[in-house]
């Protein structure tokens, strides 16, 4: 590969995050807040259908953003939220952490 | 070479990155869709050497878009390579199973995509 795409790319990339930044937050926010739901004992089936659906997303996206321990938290999310049936609410607290890991991942990146 | 690459995903972020990784790498063309339908009639516009496919999308889905384009004699020819944020190996095994060319994942390096579509395509 010619050198001269390296930083081409990069400063192309930081654009396209800024670009995206928005729903990016917002598929974080859907995980927090099924997170939530999920502690109260009221995850819908929507709820629990539209997290795995961001987390998948997440997962798929935010290691092109050399985010890939983003990707893996999004990962685990995205099998928490897709197995059948409602999750036991006793993993509500795993869910909230990696959710807010997630969050700063995505606030944090330079 | 510069070849001509069709991107067919619903993710606007992930087919952005695509376009721009293939573009400003290795200098090809980009024709991109966001949606399965709009896919096949861009292939048919265009014909290119290649098409990226995602898997998951709302509609006609991946599968369902390789099936279509391998019945038209105008696009049966073109190679397709899935993309997926899929890594069970149920899935591997049954996106192989389709007959695609190959099968690539997300989250894809944009410094080496292109370099990896050439090499499980032959191309130089």
């Amino acid at each position: 590969m010619d050198p001269a795409p390296k930083p081409v790319l990069a400063a192309a990339l930081d654009q396209l995050w800024t670009r995206f930044l928005p729903q990016i937050r917002e598929r974080v926010s859907i995980l927090k807040s099924a997170a939530r739901s999920l502690a109260a004992g009221c995850l819908t089936d929507p709820e629990q259908e539209e997290a795995g659906a961001a987390a998948h997303k997440l997962a798929g996206v935010l290691g092109t953003f050399n985010l890939s321990h983003g990707t893996d938290l999004a990962r685990q999310l995205e099998v928490f939220y897709s197995a059948e049936g409602t999750p036991d609410p006793i993993f509500a607290a795993q869910a909230a952490s990696l959710a807010s890991e997630l969050h700063t991942i995505v606030e944090t990146r330079g | 070479m510069a070849h001509k690459i069709l991107i067919i995903d619903d993710e606007d972020d992930i087919r952005e990155v695509a376009a721009l990784s293939l573009e400003t790498v290795a200098g090809w063309e980009v024709i991109t869709a966001n949606t399965g339908a709009q896919g096949l009639a861009r292939a048919i516009e265009h014909l290119p050497d290649a098409i990226l496919l995602d898997v998951m999308m709302p509609g006609m889905d991946g599968p369902t878009t390789f099936n279509e384009l391998r019945k038209n004699p105008v696009t049966a020819h073109i190679p397709v390579l899935l993309l997926t944020a899929k890594v069970q190996s149920s899935d591997q095994r049954r996106f192989a199973d389709l007959g695609v060319d190959a099968v690539l994942f997300k989250p894809f390096d944009p410094l080496t995509l292109s370099t990896e579509i050439a090499s499980v395509l032959g191309w130089k």
